[in-house]
């Protein structure tokens, strides 16, 4: 596994388990799939989870709850996000 | 029967002054007391906020409190309110009279509950908080410290609109000449809890608030007490009125507000027809404006509805005092009367740019001339409330025909096991995933007694938790000790106010009619079947559902049986359904 895929895996792990998302494994995640409205189906409340997430594990702090809506489009974007601003 | 509701007192106690007269000067200088934190120990102190200017000891020390024992900055803003409050009124010796305080809160006494949680786990002798600081208690303590021991206490806490509720209690009790004299309002103290909730919403603005303007980036939390004494036929000593109101729920969200600002508009629309007013007889709105992304478009687009093209004055004081979420109803409709009386219009602090999606709020005015005014409060899970207050004489009121009341279902869930029946009411996994134990027995519950008495949308939903989501509030309450106030979960906050229950349920079944509910320790639900059976016996509504709903955890069981008391009920989900005979 690369950096990229580890990273992947770690997320989905860390997302399944701060938004509860119980009967969902991390294979069935597509990576492309979008998180919010169609496809996974996430809210703004699970939006303000993910922004937990990005400060909690990778250092990274949006000020503003907008910024988000760019970088959690899907799984490959938020990895993106992280790999290239990640504090920790 | 008919009656006409008096104000004949009022008390305050807010960030921009301890008392009417420094309230009304900071009012009409355009003075606000939002300020960097001083009195709350929190690491956010970064987040400016409109504290009360007074220590806690300063505050016993006005009420000439002795005892050194830590007493809730919520019962002490509470009693200097109502003190104050009663002075005015001049309504003598209460003994012989029938008296209720009403008052509305959320956080109640997890101001002191927060800083002596950990001490709590081992220190016997601070036994006493976690059994006398939850919303009821924080009202009988305020009653106590306030010389009202006499009286009847009823807490309500429905978030934000806490307090406006509590006046529309008082009101109706008066009107059905349930009692003599009625000290409504709400206290709510500055604490770690409920900062570092609204900071997970990110809703906090890190600048002095800025309510209906283009740049406005959230709310500053502030705190403090608003008690009016309410009278029926008080002539002359009469300094406004009660003309009408409205209780509805927007049934959207919990911690959103519709586009169109639905439950608002119809909070205020029932206001207006209670009152037998038209639109144009407004002179001005003292708006729930918190500054918010989401309120303020919302809130705006329900005016417009109301108000069309010849909107009256608006303004919101948040900009004077911060967002004093569950006292804000009762502290603003103070303002309002002041307002009235004094014949001026606030300003609406903080605005320079006009927001295309927003009303255009007033400056503020040093002379107007004011009869009917509309006071707005909306909370958390859309519950919406809208007071009219009027200088004038109203008509004298209807209080109603009399019907019948009977029961069309009661039943109670209290094994877990049940909870899996969920499913049978197509509540999918994605949405029961966030829910709690309580949330998950409440809604199973609600929906078979609906179910059973064949009632889809009921005209009203009342509900009575002594604690609210206790597994949820206690481990928000764990996190902030064990993560310093960092990366806490919305999830958990969103969950932990007390009419969290009544307003899923709302959301779940649509329904935007009356919602409320009671905190009130053991007597919750003697007060929510109070309030059913009043409001179909005065025809207001044909069905209701009552719920009862409360849980228990670990820890608070080992606080329990370390005082001697009996373990409370793991889990308690009742629901009535009460119909018009």
């Amino acid at each position: 596994m690369n950096n990229m895929e580890e990273l992947i895996v770690g997320l989905k792990e860390q997302i399944i388990d701060a938004l509860n998302l119980e009967e969902i494994t991390p294979e069935d995640i597509d990576n492309e799939a979008p998180l919010f409205g169609e496809g996974l189906g996430l809210d703004s409340i699970d939006a303000l989870e993910l922004i937990v997430i990005l400060d909690k594990f990778y250092g990274i702090k949006l000020a503003n709850p907008a910024e988000g809506k760019a970088i959690f489009k899907n799984i490959n974007t938020i990895a993106d996000y992280i790999a290239k601003n990640r504090t920790k | 029967m008919a009656a006409r509701i008096s104000v004949t007192g009022m008390g305050v106690i807010c960030a921009i002054g301890n008392n009417l007269p420094s309230v009304l000067d900071s009012l009409r200088n355009g003075r606000s007391g939002i300020r960097p934190m001083k009195y709350l120990q929190s690491r956010h102190s970064e987040l400016p906020v409109g504290e009360v200017q007074m220590s806690n000891e300063q505050m016993k020390q006005l009420l000439g409190i002795s005892d050194p024992a830590p007493v809730s900055r919520t019962s002490l803003m509470g009693a200097i309110a109502i003190r104050e409050a009663l002075a005015q009124a001049a309504v003598g010796s209460l003994s012989g009279k029938r008296v209720a305080l009403i008052s509305g809160t959320t956080v109640g006494g997890m101001d002191v509950t927060e800083l002596y949680f950990e001490q709590m786990k081992s220190d016997d002798s601070l036994l006493y908080l976690p059994q006398s600081n939850d919303c009821g208690k924080s009202t009988d303590e305020m009653a106590r410290m306030a010389g009202l021991e006499g009286a009847r206490t009823c807490t309500i806490s429905t978030a934000c609109s806490s307090a406006l509720n509590s006046i529309i209690l008082g009101a109706e009790m008066l009107a059905r000449d349930e009692v003599d004299i009625v000290i409504a309002g709400g206290s709510e103290a500055l604490s770690r809890f409920h900062l570092n909730g609204f900071n997970t919403l990110m809703i906090l603005d890190h600048e002095p608030c800025r309510p209906f303007d283009a740049t406005r980036a959230g709310l500053n939390l502030g705190e403090g007490a608003g008690f009016l004494v309410l009278e029926k036929d008080a002539g002359e000593r009469s300094l406004a009125y009660v003309a009408g109101y409205g209780n509805r729920c927007d049934a959207f969200h919990q911690t959103a507000s519709s586009e169109n600002g639905e439950g608002a508009f119809l909070a205020m629309s029932d206001a207006l027809a209670m009152a037998a007013l038209q639109p144009e007889d407004i002179q001005y709105v003292n708006a729930h404006g918190t500054g918010t992304p989401n309120n303020d478009p919302s809130e705006s687009q329900a005016l417009k509805r109301l108000f069309g093209e010849k909107l009256p004055e608006i303004s919101s004081t948040k900009g004077f005092t911060g967002h004093t979420t569950s006292a804000s109803g009762s502290i603003e409709a103070i303002f309002c009367i002041l307002a009235m009386r004094d014949g001026f219009i606030p300003a609406n602090l903080g605005f320079s740019t006009a927001d295309p999606g927003c009303i255009l709020p007033s400056k503020g005015r040093g002379e107007a001339c004011l009869e009917n005014v509309i006071c707005n409060a909306f909370g958390f899970g859309g519950n919406d409330s809208s007071l009219i207050l009027s200088s004038r004489e109203p008509r004298e009121r209807e209080t109603g025909a009399q019907y019948e009341v009977e029961t069309a279902a009661d039943l109670c869930i209290s094994d877990p096991e049940a909870l899996k029946d969920l499913k049978e009411f197509n509540i999918s996994p994605m949405e029961s995933r966030r829910m709690g134990k309580l949330m998950k027995a409440s809604q199973l519950s609600a929906l078979k007694a609906l179910q059973a008495a064949g009632v889809d949308c009921p005209d009203a939903i009342i509900t009575a938790t002594a604690h609210g989501m206790l597994e949820t509030s206690l481990q928000f309450l764990e996190e902030i000790e064990a993560n310093g106030e960092e990366h806490l979960k919305p999830t958990l906050f969103m969950q932990s106010t007390h009419n969290t229950l009544s307003s899923a349920i709302a959301i779940r079944k649509r329904c935007h009619g009356y919602n409320i509910t009671y905190s009130h320790g053991e007597r919750s639900m003697e007060w929510a079947m109070l309030d059913a059976s009043r409001l179909i016996a005065t025809g207001k509504a044909q069905s209701v559902l009552v719920g009862h709903y409360d849980e228990s955890t670990p820890l608070f069981d080992m606080f329990a049986s370390r005082a001697g008391k009996a373990a409370p009920k793991p889990l308690y989900a009742r629901s009535v359904v009460l119909k018009r005979k």
